[in-house]
């Protein structure tokens, strides 16, 4: 297929993955920040600004329910919602001989459904959650016809990677910004955590331990059966490369990502309980970002590089 | 008779801690809360947390659960003193039940009569000698609270068989914060979603499990109980299986479930039916919802039962006028949190003054719970009366009397949006495992009715959510700190960087002008 095409679906993938988790998050935060600390154990907490920071925008000056507007329908911020969604649809726009109709108008109502100020009743306090409900439903129903829709080949293959890099590079970003470090005082319960990725019920099926800072990060890290853990997505990425890749024995990011499944399963066999995770986040990350500019050397044609080194 | 009313003090002025709330709630105004009303009712339908009220023609009509959009607010200095006084008496309510099934000092001290214990239709003589791990049987306790007219806390009621509603509490919380979250603006609340990890790890710390992970269960009669969506509520968020009496089996004194890969052993049973229905091999014999030989595995020690057998012989209306005289004799203090005033119409002089004056006083049935069969003097006609008058004449030890109570007021949004004062209790939810937890606030029951003091959902009640305010300025929001790493920054936020598209984007920049201009 055309790199051009498939650099589009890529990206697509990586836009809608990105609007569903900011979703997800500012759900969680709104709820949590309203509130205030447990009187029992402080637990571990993951707010607005947290949440301002994981997308790279920090700004000291914004007051909790503004940061949050923000990040749903504020379009002059790239962390959008808003900003996320209408990416996505100038993606799907360029390749709307692709994707299935059906597909572009899902992509296209939701975009038109979130523009100026959104439906009616949203500029209440409580339209921040609206708005994220919003965008989880509809972001639902996108991938839903995407995979009755769409054929098996190259193509639905750039899309999921797009996806999955995406979700995998969000979490452990939230994981960066909002695990305690070295203070273990700090390690009570991480609700937060598992709300703003939307795994809180798959937790407590998987895990006996109580929701706490470690569990959890090891959860989001290692848990293969949750499908957005950072090694389930690495996982699918390996699947999805391999079929996309027209030689994935002598391909870079093929390569790579193997690697990092690997290293991934070592680490949660090697580590104990009660290790320190920030350090894997980060590699995990930095490696991710290298596989993601091997991506774009080997099957856009190199274009995309010069993009992503910024 | 004054109420007390817990938002505004009695000249009309809000009260220093509901300040804030009251002009949130005048800014939002009738058709605000009606807005919200209706989004509640959508919500609530949705979620499924809906309430049966009869079956008509054979369908069931579902209603949204009755959520009122008005909060109750308490400081953090009442709550502490309430926690306090809950803690203590569910300690002593705990010392009760373990004298009553063992050495019964208390009834030899000559502080509680044996023949009113005996009478209780919950005591169990089946669990006699069994002490649970840790001495503990009342591991879910709820104790209903009420406001007296100068707005002293009274307890009018406790709860420690199976006390229900918590689902309730972090619902209405979750609906609260999406519906009206601009009533939060001025406050900091203490969260109350931690519930479940807490019962969860108190039902841990009491199973008898040595070599691995305790496997908790929440058993239920089954989806046609009326609290069934707290089952199946609690069971998720806890992370449990939830189960009915076909799933389990006992086999040699030892508790198990049938699972897809045969027998698994079940440690911690937290149960939501009554003792009657247990076991009946012990308990009422023509039960279907029971599991033959529970008692027996509970008195091998194989299994914990939350809350244990047995329990009901302490929330007995007859034994709740000597709760005060428990503390003082287990615990050795001075009762935090009073009685309200009852009368025991087992004694015929208590009875004959109790007769005369029945048009001012509360009869209540000792065995029963959710406010049936209780008579409120003042609001009962003359023939009620008179009928409640035999029916003490004929069985006095089945009847308590009580002082009516003025229950506070909180406004609550009426068909119009317009605020009315309604009568308010307030039922806390402790969890007793290796140390008691109290839930910040617990279920606050309001009567919908103008005048009524009859709180119970089953009979029109609705509910508010309950806020402990956290201490110190409620100005200081400041966020939580953020991990010292900051992750790189976002990998291009443009589309990639495709040049075809570049020049695409340049075309159009050059046709409409700069971006922004």
């Amino acid at each position: 297929m055309l790199a051009r095409i498939a650099h589009e679906l890529y990206w697509l993938g990586r836009n809608l993955a990105r609007a569903e988790f900011t979703a997800r998050a500012v759900e969680a935060v709104f709820q949590a920040e309203l509130q205030g600390t447990s009187d029992s154990e402080p637990g571990v907490s993951f707010g607005s600004g947290g949440l301002l920071a994981m997308f790279g925008d920090v700004d000291e000056s914004a007051q909790s329910g503004q940061a949050l507007g923000q990040l749903t329908l504020d379009a002059g911020r790239p962390g959008s919602m808003l900003a996320s969604v209408e990416r996505a649809r100038e993606g799907a726009r360029t390749v709307r001989d692709v994707i299935s109709a059906e597909m572009w108008e899902a992509i296209n109502t939701t975009a038109l459904g979130l523009r100026g100020g959104g439906q009616p009743g949203w500029a209440a306090p409580a339209g921040t959650y609206l708005a994220s409900q919003y965008v989880k439903e509809r972001t639902a129903l996108i991938w839903g016809v995407a995979n009755r829709s769409m054929l098996r080949d190259e193509a639905k293959c750039f899309l999921d990677a797009g996806g999955l890099i995406e979700i995998s590079d969000m979490v452990l970003r939230m994981l960066r910004v909002a695990l305690p470090q070295g203070d273990p005082s700090a390690d009570g319960h991480a609700l937060i955590l598992l709300q703003a990725v939307g795994g809180f019920h798959a937790y407590l099926r998987a895990v006996t331990a109580p929701p706490n800072a470690k569990p959890v990060a090891r959860f989001l890290l290692f848990e293969r059966a949750y499908p957005d853990s950072v090694a389930a997505c690495v996982d699918s990425l390996h699947e999805v490369f391999m079929s996309a890749d027209a030689g994935p024995r002598n391909s870079k990011p093929v390569l790579r990502v193997s690697r990092l499944a690997a290293d991934l399963d070592f680490q949660r066999r090697a580590l104990p309980e009660e290790a320190e995770l920030s350090g894997i986040c980060k590699q995990t990350q930095q490696e991710l970002a290298s596989i993601d500019q091997d991506v774009a050397e080997r099957y856009f044609a190199g274009a995309a590089a010069a993009g992503l080194r910024r | 008779v004054p109420f007390y009313d817990e938002l505004f003090e009695p000249d009309g002025t809000p009260r220093p801690t509901t300040r804030e709330l009251v002009a949130d709630l005048r800014a939002l105004g009738p058709e605000g809360l009606m807005e919200a009303g209706r989004r509640r009712d959508a919500i609530f339908m949705q979620r499924g947390i809906t309430f049966e009220t009869g079956r008509g023609n054979g369908a069931s009509l579902e209603r949204p659960f009755p959520l009122d959009l008005v909060p109750r607010v308490l400081s953090g200095e009442e709550w502490r003193d309430i926690k306090r006084g809950l803690a203590q008496r569910i300690r002593a309510l705990n010392h009760f039940v373990d004298d009553v099934y063992h050495a019964r000092e208390i009834v030899r001290e000559g502080l509680v009569p044996w023949r009113l214990v005996a009478a209780c239709p919950h005591f169990a003589r089946a669990v006699h000698g069994i002490r649970p791990p840790g001495g503990v049987y009342t591991h879910v306790a709820g104790c209903d609270l009420v406001r007296d007219g100068d707005g002293t806390w009274k307890v009018i009621e406790d709860n420690v068989r199976i006390p229900s509603g918590i689902s309730y509490v972090l619902e209405n919380r979750a609906a609260m914060a999406r519906l009206v979250p601009e009533l939060f603006s001025s406050y900091r609340v203490r969260p109350v979603d931690h519930y479940p990890q807490l019962l969860l790890r108190a039902l841990r710390s009491v199973a008898p499990s040595a070599e691995s992970e305790a496997t908790v269960v929440v058993w239920t009669p089954g989806p046609a109980n009326p609290a069934y969506f707290e089952h199946a509520f609690l069971a998720r968020q806890m992370g449990v299986e939830l189960v009915e009496a076909s799933d389990l089996v006992v086999r040699d004194d030892v508790l198990y479930m049938r699972t897809t890969r045969g027998l698994e052993r079940a440690h911690a049973v937290y149960r939501r039916l009554d003792d009657d229905f247990v076991d009946p091999l012990e308990f009422r014999a023509d039960s279907l919802l029971g599991v033959p030989g529970l008692v027996r595995a509970y008195r091998a020690g194989s299994v914990a039962i939350a809350n244990a057998f047995g329990t009901g012989v302490a929330d007995d209306k007859g034994i709740y006028c000597f709760v005060p005289d428990m503390i003082r004799f287990y615990l050795g203090e001075v009762p935090i949190l009073e009685n309200v005033r009852t009368y025991l119409l087992s004694d015929p002089e208590v009875r004959e003054h109790v007769l005369g004056r029945l048009d001012q006083l509360v009869v209540k049935p000792t065995g029963e719970s959710g406010g049936r069969g209780v008579m409120i003097g003042p609001h009962a006609d003359a023939r009620e009366i008179e009928r409640m008058r035999e029916v003490v004449n004929a069985d006095p030890d089945r009847w308590i009397a009580q002082d009516v109570v003025q229950l506070s007021t909180v406004p609550t949004v009426g068909a119009e949006g317009q605020l009315q004062p309604r009568h308010v209790d307030l039922r806390p939810f402790a969890v007793f495992g290796e140390r008691i937890d109290i839930v910040p606030g617990g279920l606050t029951r309001v009567a919908l009715d103008e005048g009524s003091l009859i709180v119970n959902s089953s009979r029109g009640g609705g509910s508010k959510d309950t806020w402990v305010l956290e201490d110190g300025d409620t100005a200081d929001r400041a966020g939580p700190p953020i991990a010292d790493t900051q992750p790189p920054a976002l990998p291009d936020l443009r589309y990639g960087a495709w040049t075809g598209q570049q020049q695409q984007q340049q075309q159009r920049r050059a046709r409409t002008g700069p971006r922004g201009s």
